[in-house]
């Protein structure tokens, strides 16, 4: 169990600067899950924490030593991968027993480990097959194994179930849940999928363009996300974004004007009367039919979508802006039909002209 | 992706871009020239095996490819037709060749894999000047190269024939073998460092036994250039018991003066015929070896 | 950027030291064969080139003069030019032309693709062997094979192809082009490459096969008819082997199979005369290079490239 500190860490290729500065403390036995879109540069964070790819400026400790120099194998680290690399020509037992082997350790030693770990992970059965004759889900463990075998202080995860499909995706998400919570080791975990994120960590990271944007427990990002690029990012169907312009200053909000409407929204926050604001309500939030105390408007249903437990409703507001609604259970209404939808004070998110959340 | 190494497969032999679009009789008339072609291509080969079996005066006499004698004699005169026996300079040619086919293996795959896994300093500039000398024509260095050897008192000793393969002198090899390995998945290099392994035992464990194909490939093409090669070793071999069986042969068409074709087909015959046997052995891989480097021989 | 920050970017020494020490670790064999076989070489013999050198005695520096010789003073130069370049020039396009005719009738989907692919393949493989030569030699004999099936077919008495000097290199030319395999084998790989889509839209748009042909196949096809053509090219500059073995190493009848290579292994290794072939040698090298060059810079007046 150990400590991960990143000091102002950065990447550069040639001049594209790739990680412009991350300053984060992982503490010991934490699962944190670094998110952002595509090319944000996860990967190349997790990689360098590795060992993959040098540091190119910053500070890398790990249990408190700094580690920058240090080869890969050298800073106890274990790493799966999203192809899961698996040597092909090797069988199973061989895969998981070839760090072990390069480490000079004792074959009974070696042997022990391999099998405890096959029977954790319940590929016991496998040990003699090759990779190529095992389903995605196998090799997937068969991947895991392979790093606990050797007993690291740290875990990365680079978007390790993006190649499964969506029942195994689910399965093993809890098993390295479980498999977090048995052995109790420091992990980090690169997704895009954000249900992932909010499931497994401890503490999600969201990046953008290679810097981070916030950080905290799923349910800090969730409910007070720092800017407009978090909020959107974080939660499904997407939270929606509603201009709007403040007319008014109270004692105990601000006034704005939605869809013709005044509404007041509690903000402790200072700004001005005639500001242009960003209103985000995540669309699980919205009430139909006046439950929630700030009114949105008439929504005029352009679409519906049924899931069965939950029915998301597209729509548009008298002023023409598009809103999401996500309600519980089913309905019958159809396109072309009308809402009135409201939310509750404490869900309405305030966003500057420049995507900062306004404190609430 | 899978995480199996990709091995580069340019022939595939079945598929077919834009098949049965032709009529029957279109088809028929590509396959009647095919065939045509293919006899006349073959024919002087069949010819030679033919007259290897048939009496001397049967040779001329026809042109069939059917010997209506059929004799080893040709065979018998020929294999002692020298002073020394054909079956020594075979046994000097197989020495070289395998020796060649150690060099070349160890000595590219290793320059191939400093290539295409190690980083270093000047790597983009030694590969540039390595494929250089994949267009470079060997008589630049002809001369100095002799004189070199000359002066190692390795002239008429097979070292200039071997000895530079350990150095990886044959750039088509680093080159097949550098297409090779950049099919191979960066990660399970990764995976490997992750497992603390460093570029030795990632080398001999990991991208040699993935290796396998275009190591055959290689060691088939060093063999059969090295069993055929009659420049090097009409330089540097002087004695008949050095000789090889492509010197051999060349000899003996002096030796002969012309007169005995039959043990001179014979002998023609058996030179090709390893090279014929791994031809029907590895085909494939020959073939996809010139495919996938786009390099001739 | 401070320089705290720059100097912080870099591991130690030590580190850097361990990559690069791997790298050229693996990298030692060739970088040595390179500097001693290959560099060293190239240099001394250019060196070479410009003195007066045989297996007696020293170099001795005269300068420029082999080459003023080689091209003033030397009519065995210019015949083996003369062959040399006609071989080349009848070769490389002959093979060119069966390598891509053969590929694209291959292509056609027939079946035993593998079969005829094989057959057209072997002379390539072992037509470099003195046994192929000694057989040429042979079958363009007086009594050969040839003139046995001309006389069986036609009843035509034909000569010895072989010893007239005026068909005598014709004869090495047609041996070449008999070994067009593995340049179909590359054609083949690279008509793979053409995607099948584009056909289909072009018959969509009622082209036809000879249409198609020529619009579609053959552009997308030129980078592997340059490559094929700047490959074969080099290689012909450099046959020795048939020459050699057809004429007697002497390049004869009457100089006509003098290739360049033969009569650079003349003055080296018969005449010993070590610093002229030098000079011989570099000119080949130049000559190369020159045509090496010459079609890369055509390149771009007619080889298609997709990006
Ligand atoms: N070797 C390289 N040279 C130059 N740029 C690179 C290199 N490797 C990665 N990059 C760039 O760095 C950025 C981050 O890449 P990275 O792979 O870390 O993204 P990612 O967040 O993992 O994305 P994804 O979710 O698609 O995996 C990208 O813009 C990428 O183009
Ligand atoms: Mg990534």
């Amino acid at each position: 169990m150990t400590t991960v500190a990143l000091k102002q860490i950065q990447k550069r290729y040639g001049a594209v600067e790739v990680i412009r500065g991350v300053d984060l403390q992982i503490s010991s036995g934490e699962l944190v899950v670094f998110v952002g879109p595509s090319g944000c540069g996860k990967s190349t964070l997790l990689r360098m924490i590795a060992g993959l790819e040098p540091i190119s400026g910053g500070e890398l400790a790990i249990g408190g030593a700094r580690m920058n120099e240090k080869a890969a194998s050298e800073r106890g680290i274990a790493m799966v991968f999203q192809s899961y690399a698996l040597y092909p020509h090797m069988s199973v037992y061989k895969n998981m027993s070839f760090g072990l082997e390069t480490l000079r350790m004792p074959k009974p030693e070696i042997d022990k480990r391999v099998r405890k770990a096959a029977e954790v992970l319940q590929i016991t059965q496998l040990l003699e097959r090759k990779p190529k004759q095992l389903s995605g889900g196998q090799r997937q463990r068969v991947a895991i194994g392979r790093a606990i075998v050797r007993d690291p202080k740290i875990f990365l995860f680079d978007e390790p179930l993006s190649n499964l499909d969506a029942e195994l995706r689910v399965q093993t998400r809890v098993e390295i849940a479980k498999l977090h919570a048995d052995i109790g080791a420091t992990m980090i975990y690169v997704t895009h999928d954000q249900v992932e994120a909010m499931t497994l960590a401890d503490r999600i990271v969201v990046l953008r363009a290679g810097k981070i944007e916030q950080h905290g427990t799923p349910l800090e990002i969730y409910n007070k996300p720092v800017n407009r690029f978090v909020a959107g990012f974080i939660g499904s169907p997407k939270m929606n974004f509603l201009d709007v312009s403040v007319i008014e200053r109270r004692d105990d909000g601000v006034v704005i004007s939605l869809a013709g409407a005044k509404v007041v929204v509690p903000l402790v926050d200072r700004t001005g009367a005639g500001a242009t604001l960003n209103l985000g309500v995540r669309p699980e939030h919205i009430k139909v039919n006046g439950a929630g105390s700030v009114h949105l408007g008439v929504l005029t249903i352009t679409h519906i979508e049924h899931l069965g437990g939950q029915t998301i409703v597209y729509g548009r507001l008298a002023d023409k802006q598009t809103l999401i609604v996500a309600m519980e259970g089913q309905t019958l209404l159809g396109t072309g039909e009308t809402l009135n939808v409201s939310i509750a004070p404490e869900h309405c998110h305030l966003f500057d002209a420049e995507g900062r959340r306004l404190a609430d | 992706m899978t995480d199996t190494a990709h091995l580069p497969s340019a022939v595939e032999a079945d598929s077919t871009p834009d098949g049965d679009k032709h009529s029957p009789m279109k088809r028929a008339l590509i396959y009647a020239l095919l065939t045509a072609v293919s006899f006349i291509m073959l024919y002087p080969l069949l010819w030679m095996v033919s007259s290897s079996f048939k009496p001397e005066n049967e040779i001329f006499a026809t042109t069939s490819l059917i010997p209506q004698e059929f004799t080893l004699d040709a065979y018998r005169r020929g294999w002692n037709g020298l002073s020394v026996s054909f079956g020594h300079m075979f046994l000097n040619s197989l020495l070289i060749s395998v020796l060649v086919v150690v060099g070349n293996l160890i000595s590219c795959s290793m320059a191939a894999y400093a290539f295409t896994r190690l980083q270093f300093k000047g790597r983009g500039f030694w590969f540039a000047l390595m494929l250089g000398t994949l267009m470079m024509p060997q008589h630049a260095v002809l001369i100095p190269q002799y004189l070199m050897f000359l002066k190692f008192g390795w002239v008429n000793t097979i070292m200039p024939l071997v000895v530079p393969k350990f150095f990886a002198i044959d750039a088509f090899f680093i080159f097949l073998m550098v297409q090779f390995f950049r099919g191979i998945p960066r990660e399970l290099d990764e995976a490997a460092i992750m497992d603390g392994a460093g570029p030795l035992r990632i080398f001999l464990k990991v991208i040699l036994p993935l290796s396998t194909p275009v190591m055959a490939t290689a060691a088939v093409f060093s063999f059969i250039w090295t069993w055929d090669d009659f420049f090097a070793p009409l330089i540097y071999l002087n004695d008949i018991e050095k000789y090889t069986a492509q010197l051999g042969l060349r000899t003996f068409v002096d030796a002969t003066a012309q007169s005995d074709w039959g043990a001179l087909l014979a002998m023609s015959t058996l030179t090709v015929l390893p090279i014929f046997i791994l031809f029907l052995l590895f085909q494939r891989l020959l073939i996809e070896g010139i495919a996938t480097t786009g390099m001739k021989r | 950027m401070s320089i705290a920050d720059a100097s912080n970017s870099k591991p130690p020494l030590s580190v850097r030291l361990r990559g690069q020490l791997g790298g050229y670790g693996f990298l030692l064999p060739w970088l040595l064969g390179f500097v001693v076989l290959t560099l060293g070489p190239a240099v001394s013999s250019f060196y070479l080139s410009l003195t007066d050198f045989g297996l007696m005695g020293s170099a001795k520096w005269i300068g420029a003069e082999n080459y003023v010789r080689i091209a003033s003073d030397d009519p065995r130069f210019w015949t083996a030019m003369k062959v040399t370049f006609t071989f080349v020039l009848l070769s490389v396009p002959l093979k060119l032309v069966f390598a891509l005719a053969i590929a694209v009738a291959l292509n056609k989907g027939l079946r035993g693709l593998t079969i005829f692919r094989a057959i057209f393949y072997l002379p390539s493989l072992i037509g470099g062997s003195v046994a192929i030569a000694v057989l040429w030699r042979q079958v363009f004999s007086g009594d050969g094979v040839l003139n046995q099936v001309l006389s069986a077919l036609f009843g035509y008495e034909g000569p010895s192809w072989i010893s007239n000097p005026s068909t005598s290199l014709y004869t090495l030319v047609l041996l070449a082009a008999w070994q067009f395999g593995s340049s179909m084998i590359i054609f083949l790989a690279g008509l793979r490459q053409i995607p099948t889509d584009m056909y289909e839209a072009a018959s969509i748009d009622g082209a036809s096969r000879r249409r198609q042909f020529i619009k579609i196949t053959l552009p997308l096809l030129t980078p592997v008819i340059f490559f094929n053509a700047v490959i074969l090219t080099i290689d012909a500059f450099k046959a020795f082997t048939s020459a050699f073995v057809v004429s007697d190493g002497s390049g004869g009848p009457i100089d006509s199979t003098l290739f360049y290579t033969l009569y650079l292994y003349q003055e080296a290794f018969t005449n010993f005369r070590f610093g002229y072939a030098s000079a011989l040698a570099w000119v080949l090298v130049v000559i190369i290079a020159f045509f090496t060059a010459l079609s890369f810079m055509s390149a771009k007046y007619w080889v298609h490239y997709d990006d």
